[in-house]
């Protein structure tokens, strides 16, 4: 009897690391639309803090930018000729020169065009 | 003597002009690397927001965000960032070189082969490269796409032993641009 419950504990044990290693090493990826927004500001403003070495505070974090969108493409707007913002999906609904505000992934400061990146975004408004 | 400075300014300007109508660009092109060892989960990521200029000389630039790989694993993600490509201290990777014998007149619907030459710089670490590119030229859009090999090891990217047996040495890496003409 002794035995069998030591037995039925470990087996107990193996199953919980077993649980516990595969929620970790397949743990959800973020999910950036569920994410509050870190900053919100204009897309003009987003530059200026790469500009002042000061990109940790946003770089991989979830912020909001509002702007007018100057390029439309397949899956990506950008706005004030300073934020593009891509998107999962084919985007739907807007026209150049509408004030729109986009949340979504800051992955850096791009210095061929000289824009700052989102990925991942969703449109707010 | 005023005259033919005119002349030669006008004559500039023209070159100018059509230096600016002969660029090609993205900022959504594609990068894909691969570096998956058979019987082990899929080290795969993408990434769908890399710039890159052409122009009709051959001169070719290119700018990858790190943290804008996509891995299908969270924490492969989480781990090529912060331990292996150090995305944070070294958020982008760029290339910069010269298409050999580019000739855009010569482009069509068909792909042809081409020569690229220059210089990769990733985990602050220079190095040169010479990998084949097909290029095709469809109304005035130019689609580029290239296939090559990168060692981690050359851009003093160390794997840890503990997982190097599940991460190919050598990384497949794919890239596809549609480029367009800037106006």
């Amino acid at each position: 009897m002794k035995k069998q419950t030591k037995l039925l504990i470990a087996i107990v044990l193996l199953i919980l690391a077993a649980y516990f290693a595969y929620n970790y090493m397949y743990q959800d990826h973020r999910d950036i639309k569920m994410e509050e927004a870190k900053i919100s500001v204009s897309a003009s403003e987003l530059v200026v803090f790469f500009k002042d070495n000061k990109s940790e505070e946003i770089l991989n974090n979830t912020v909001q930018v509002s702007g007018e969108v100057t390029e439309i493409d397949l899956k990506s707007i950008t706005l004030d000729d300073s934020v593009l913002c891509s998107f999962d999906t084919e985007v739907q609904g807007v026209n150049l020169k509408d004030k729109i505000t986009i949340k979504g992934r800051c992955i850096g400061y791009d210095d061929l065009f000289e824009i700052a990146k989102l990925d991942q975004s969703t449109i707010i408004k | 003597m005023k005259k033919i400075i005119i002349a030669l300014l006008c004559v500039f300007s023209v070159f100018n002009f059509m230096n600016a109508q002969d660029k090609f660009i993205t900022k959504t092109g594609v990068i894909n690397f691969e570096a998956s060892v058979p019987s082990f989960e899929e080290v795969n990521a993408k990434n769908e927001n890399v710039s890159a200029i052409l122009k009709s000389t051959g001169e070719f630039a290119s700018l990858a965000l790190m943290k804008g790989f996509r891995f299908k694993v969270a924490l492969m993600e989480e781990h090529f960032n912060e331990n292996y490509a150090e995305t944070s201290k070294f958020p982008k990777t760029t290339f910069k070189g010269n298409i050999e014998d580019f000739d855009i007149s010569q482009l069509d619907e068909n792909d042809k082969t081409f020569t690229v030459k220059g210089v990769i710089t990733m985990h602050g670490v220079d190095k040169s490269i010479e990998v084949p590119a097909s290029i095709k030229m469809v109304e005035n859009t130019i689609y580029l796409s290239t296939i090559f090999v990168l060692k981690p090891g050359d851009f003093d990217i160390e794997i840890p032993s503990i997982v190097s047996s599940k991460i190919a040495e050598e990384v497949n890496v794919s890239a596809n641009f549609i480029l367009k003409s800037k106006s």
